[in-house]
């Protein structure tokens, strides 16, 4: 059998990566450093890659996630949004970025999780199901509801949103 | 609300965190290097593996036999020149041999048998 090097283009497959590590634990070296990580362990266990179960990206992030889990608590940084006040001759776009990063980073592991697969490295919902282990359809409402957190949390900025009882995982 | 959360999609997926362009370019030349080091000890490993067929192959038909005892052979002649190099060399057999004739082969003396038993002695005086 012809064996597929996953990392053949490895630079759309560096931002994504990157993309999905960056909504997890904030923008910045840290990030840098979980992407750099993630392709170095891609390059050592590249055997490991089985084109039958998944595409190089999906198998990237199953990296990335389990490097993240791994990381000692004390690592994880929460992105500070400044105040509008003392935002003064920033952009909109800039403060709205910030204000959306800071309100991803006040969400619950799991919601954060997901928003991060689908809207950082850009999975499908039936990609997401599978690197969950999870049904397509428990993740589309999953993520339906993570969104509708995420939206609590940018209008009320400072009290992180709470997951009610019985929800999805 | 649907509209509300499409735009709140979108916004996701425009305000996406990026790398810097440096750092991607710096980890890209580095997955290139991996991938070119590992395409080299992988045309090693088809080098060995060339060989080791091609040895598998003249050993099912004896070459490796002959190979060994032409190398034998060549060891032994190497051995031979190397010693004769030291001290001195004898001719046995040239021309100039030939011409006085054969040497004359010494007959070898046989030793006295000693008497067996008691030595000889002289008988004391008498007289």
């Amino acid at each position: 059998m012809l064996r597929v090097d996953p990392l053949r283009n490895p630079e759309p497959l560096i931002r994504r990566v990157y993309g999905y590590v960056a909504y997890r634990i904030g923008d910045g070296p840290d990030a840098e450093d979980i992407t750099s990580e993630t392709f170095e362990r891609a390059l050592r266990y590249q055997k490991s890659f089985d084109p039958q179960k998944g595409e190089p990206l999906a198998w990237l992030i199953g990296i990335a996630r389990r490097l993240i889990e791994g990381r000692p608590p004390t690592l994880e940084l929460a992105i500070e949004v400044p105040d509008h006040s003392d935002a003064g001759d920033l952009e909109d776009v800039t403060l709205r970025r910030l204000a959306l990063s800071g309100a991803v980073s006040r969400l619950e592991p799991r919601d954060r999780d997901l928003i991060a697969l689908r809207y950082g490295a850009d999975l499908t919902a039936r990609q997401i199901a599978e690197e969950l282990d999870l049904r397509t359809n428990a993740v589309e409402v999953a993520l339906h509801r993570a969104l509708g957190r995420l939206r609590a949390a940018i209008e009320e900025p400072g009290d992180p949103p709470v997951r009610k009882q019985g929800t999805a995982r | 609300m649907r509209h509300k959360r499409t735009n709140l999609e979108t916004e996701l997926r425009a305000n996406r965190p990026r790398p810097s362009d440096e750092f991607v370019n710096r980890l890209e030349g580095r997955v290139r290097e991996g991938r070119r080091s590992r395409a080299g000890s992988f045309r090693v490993a088809f080098a060995g593996s060339l060989a080791a067929g091609v040895l598998a192959a003249l050993a099912s038909v004896g070459g490796l036999g002959y190979a060994s005892n032409a190398t034998g052979e060549a060891v032994q002649k190497a051995k031979r020149v190397v010693k004769s190099s030291h001290g001195t060399a004898v001719v046995r057999k040239s021309p100039s041999r030939d011409q006085y004739g054969k040497p004359k082969v010494k007959k070898k003396k046989k030793a006295k048998k000693k008497a067996k038993g008691r030595a000889f002695a002289r008988p004391p005086f008498t007289g």
